[in-house]
């Protein structure tokens, strides 16, 4: 339990850093490090975690940061890995933190790659749902009825969220897992669990981002935790492409959508119908989730 | 610009400094603040004692910061440890989710770890000026403790060759064990309390002596007048009244109570002194006689089931008529039947029986006994509490009458203004304020043993309780855990509010300006 490890000694995230008030993403990669640290290295794309870090010889991070070109993650992070192996120095976890731009577009032929290939990286994604640091641009990780600053009002975010997910199922990759910020200890478990399997691992996190989403800095935790009793972001896991698994489970319970939407300025001037529309995409999902998951694993 | 800025020593860092030279704190334009409300707990507890913040200190294990937060408004944990009846429970919010925490248990721990602790020797200074208390009660002995604390010497007057009071000479040794009352008494004394026993105020010790030989006078005589049934048979031999029979028991002396034993009346005392006559030797058979029902009987219910347990007879609706008595000894006694009507006990003398009996213990309550007041020639404010002003109550309500007595006569007495003991403004916490959200993270743990581990299931409702969870949440790491507790970094703090809105116990707010 994090909680109950309050040990400062473990903590690989350093204060002073340049991410904005309340950011998820710094969240995340606090939790990230020191569940994976010390003996680690990370490789880095271009975003938001570029400017977080600090610009050298600042760093905000007590490992090595390899920043890479934008779509080259997954590349980057295999030659590390193998390089690392070469000179003897295999126990070192390699992991490659993208955004969602550096993920689900621009990175992912060289992600897709990887994971076929099996590398023995951790891949995480850290979604803030846009191109944040180039100032907010759809990506096809922004969830459909969205306003970007490429889809301003009246404009919105036309098309579903891709499922990552699925796509990175469908390698068939020993391991991936879901997590967000208002759950550390859930993240913490599937963060270790990976580390402890071999072969490409891809860990997708939801990191509520205040001026992205038109959220107050407060609401951070809040609506990470939303996010996942609303069933918009099931946490579960899914081992060798095929066996999946709840590791949160929302029940019938699950609260309406709008519960979500309402805090985030990006969904304001939504009218009904695509609120409708976003509620039954994400039924449909939701039903499409609990069948892959089966009875036994609802959790 | 970034000499003497420290390399990271971590081990596997390939040479870089630390961001902290950045002071992100600038950036913050509001600021997590403490915010302290109420807690049930809090608010339902009788001396008002600080209830989360004590749990807090001894789930830290930090017992000294535990005493020091609980001797503000109890001195004496370890009696109310094991007598207080626990209001403080009752409305507790950890109640909704599982099991109520136990308080008592803990406070007792404190209790016992102050007796175990305490430094002899660190007599209070007592150059400030001089207080007589008459009786060494729990309002007595709270009022001499807060006196002696603030440099007075206090001399305590006591009826009775005994200190405690009621607790002393009221309260069976089963519930609690007399040691406690003697370590207590022995702290008191070596902070330099002075105490005179077998010394009745008002007839071995004139009023008006010490009025004049001490700057002032604390009455806290208790409620000792027993109340008389007005039958036929009362002075018979083998009839008992409540406290007079607990009272010598209490005292190692043997009320000869062999046989059968009826006790009538439905409160905490009929209940005490049932329980002590079944633990006397020849004693066969007790039963308790109460003139309503059972729902209405004023004792504690958990101590009428004890009885119950115990094998003590339970009878109810049963009005007391006459002792019958044989050469001048009780051998029974007649009852009617009798319950509570619109208007008072209606009685119905054609429905009527007798039982056979030995002793008969009547515990009809009690009355304080006024005829002190009658020698007062003062002008001067009276200082009084405890049962003697509210009539028969509890030792926690009497443990506070005494501590609001030594703060007003300390105020009086230094000319300083009356502190507003009715003051407690804050916000009361219910159960939907708090944020459990986050406790979800926390996996509560269920009833505990250790006091510390019990202290931890307190869910710290208006206070903060050290849960850490603005630790957890924050993305700047900007705050900092030393001894357990926590503090804001405000280098760093960016103002972002993630703790205030999580905090569980909604003790943080966010404050304008920096
Ligand atoms: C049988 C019984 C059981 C109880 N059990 C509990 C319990 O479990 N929990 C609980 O919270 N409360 C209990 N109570 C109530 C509680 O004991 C009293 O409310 C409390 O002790 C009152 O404190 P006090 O200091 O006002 O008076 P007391 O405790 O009555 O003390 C008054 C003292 O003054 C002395 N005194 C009287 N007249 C004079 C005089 N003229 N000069 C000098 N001294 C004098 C008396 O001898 C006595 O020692 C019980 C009461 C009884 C009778
Ligand atoms: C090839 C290339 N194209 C564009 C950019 C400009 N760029 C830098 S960061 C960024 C946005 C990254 O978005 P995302 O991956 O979602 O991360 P975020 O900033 O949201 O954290 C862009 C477009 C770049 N550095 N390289
Ligand atoms: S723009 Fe969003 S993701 Fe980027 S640093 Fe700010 S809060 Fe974090
Ligand atoms: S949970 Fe703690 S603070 Fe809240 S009512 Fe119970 S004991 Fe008091
Ligand atoms: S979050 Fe926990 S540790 Fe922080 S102020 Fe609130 S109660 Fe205290
Ligand atoms: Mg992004």
């Amino acid at each position: 339990m994090l909680v109950d490890d309050l040990n400062r000694e473990r903590e690989m995230i350093i204060s002073g850093h340049n991410a904005c008030p309340g950011c998820g993403a710094a969240l995340a990669v606090r939790y990230l490090t020191r569940a994976l640290g010390p003996n680690l290295a990370i490789v880095l794309t271009a975003s938001c975690w570029s400017i977080i870090a600090g610009a050298p010889p600042l760093t905000a991070l007590k490992c090595p940061i390899l920043h890479c070109p934008f779509p080259s993650a997954g590349s980057v992070g295999s030659g590390l890995k193998r390089g690392l192996e070469a000179k003897g120095k295999g126990d070192t976890t390699v992991v490659v933190l993208a955004g969602d731009g550096g993920t689900f577009d621009i990175g992912l032929q060289a992600l897709s790659g990887a994971a076929q290939r099996n590398e023995d990286i951790i891949f995480v994604c850290y979604d803030n749902e846009a191109y944040m640091n180039t100032g907010m641009q759809t990506s096809s990780a922004t969830p459909f009825g969205a306003r970007t600053n490429t889809a301003p009002y009246p404009l919105f975010k036309e098309g579903r969220k891709k499922d990552i997910m699925q796509i990175m199922a469908a390698h068939g990759i020993p391991y991936a897992a879901t997590a967000t910020v208002a759950f550390p200890d859930d993240m913490e478990a599937k963060l270790k669990k990976a580390q402890s399997i071999t072969g490409f691992r891809f860990i997708h996190v939801l990191s509520p981002c205040p001026p992205g989403w038109g959220s107050e800095s407060a609401d951070t935790v809040h609506l990470s935790r939303l996010a996942v009793q609303t069933g918009f972001f099931p946490l579960y896991e899914i081992h060798n492409g095929v066996d999946w698994k709840m590791t949160w489970m929302t029940d019938k319970s699950r609260l309406p959508l709008s519960a979500y939407l309402d805090r985030q300025r990006r969904f304001k001037q939504m009218d009904k119908e695509k609120i409708v529309a976003l509620q039954e995409e994400l039924d449909d999902e939701w039903y499409f989730l609990m069948n892959k998951v089966g009875p036994a694993d609802r959790c | 610009m970034l000499s003497g800025v420290e390399k990271i020593k971590a081990p596997y860092f390939c040479g870089a400094s630390p961001i902290s030279v950045n002071k992100t704190g600038e950036w913050r334009l509001l600021t997590p603040t403490r915010r302290e409300s109420l807690s049930p707990c809090s608010s339902d507890c009788l001396l008002e004692g600080e209830i989360p913040l004590w749990l807090e200190a001894v789930k830290r294990e930090s017992w000294p910061e535990a005493w020091q937060i609980m001797s503000r408004n109890n001195p004496f944990p370890a009696l109310t440890g094991h007598v207080c009846y626990q209001s403080c429970t009752a409305n507790c919010n950890r109640g909704r989710l599982d099991e109520e925490v136990d308080i008592r248990e803990v406070e007792k721990a404190i209790g016992y770890w102050r007796l175990d602790n305490y430094e002899p020797g660190g007599k209070a200074v007592t150059s400030k000026g001089k207080v007589a208390v008459a009786g060494s009660g729990p309002a007595g002995l709270s009022c001499a403790y807060y006196l002696a604390v603030n440099g007075y010497a206090v001399t305590v007057f006591e009826k009775s060759a005994v200190i405690g009071g009621m607790a002393a000479l009221g309260i069976p040794e089963y519930r609690l064990p007399r040691t406690v009352l003697q370590r207590e008494l022995a702290i008191l004394e070596d902070m330099g309390i002075d105490f005179v026993t077998a010394c009745e105020v008002g007839k071995d010790v004139e009023v008006a002596r010490l009025y004049s030989e001490y700057d002032h006078l604390f009455l806290a005589t208790g409620a000792w007048l027993s109340r008389r049934a007005g039958i036929k048979g009362e002075e018979a031999e083998g009839v008992w009244y409540a406290l007079d029979f607990l009272s010598l028991v209490n005292r190692g002396g043997d009320p000869e109570s062999g046989g059968t034993v009826v006790v009538i009346g439905g409160g905490n005392a009929a209940i005490d002194s049932a329980r002590t006559a079944l633990r006397q030797p020849g004693v066969d058979h007790v039963s308790l006689v109460y003139r309503r029902s059972r729902a209405e009987m004023p004792a504690e219910p958990s101590e009428v089931e004890a009885a119950e347990d115990e094998g003590v007879e339970l009878i109810f609706n049963a009005l007391p008529r006459e002792i019958i008595t044989k050469n001048g000894a009780a051998v029974g006694i007649g009852f009617d039947y009798c319950r509570t009507g619109l208007e008072g006990l209606i009685v119905d003398r054609n429905r009527s029986f007798e039982k056979s009996c030995s002793t008969v213990i009547m515990a009809l309550g009690q009355d304080p006994d006024y005829s002190i007041f009658g020698q007062l020639k003062e002008t001067r404010p009276l200082y009084a509490g405890g049962d003697l002003v509210s009539g028969p109550a509890t030792v926690p309500e009497a443990i506070r009458a005494g501590r609001l007595a030594a703060f007003s006569l300390l105020a009086d007495l230094e000319g300083t203004p009356l502190p507003d003991f009715g003051a407690r403004p804050l916000k009361k916490v219910s159960f939907e304020d708090l944020n459990l959200a986050a406790k979800v993270n926390l996996q509560l743990q269920q009833k505990q043993t250790l006091p510390f581990e019990e202290a931890a299931r307190c869910l710290g409702c208006g206070s903060c309780n050290s849960c850490g969870v603005c630790y957890l949440f924050c993305p700047d790491l900007a705050v900092d855990r030393s001894n357990g507790s926590y503090e804001f970094n405000l280098d760093y703090c960016k103002g972002c509010g993630i703790c205030a809105e999580e905090c569980p116990a909604r003790a943080l707010v966010m404050e304008g300006g920096v």
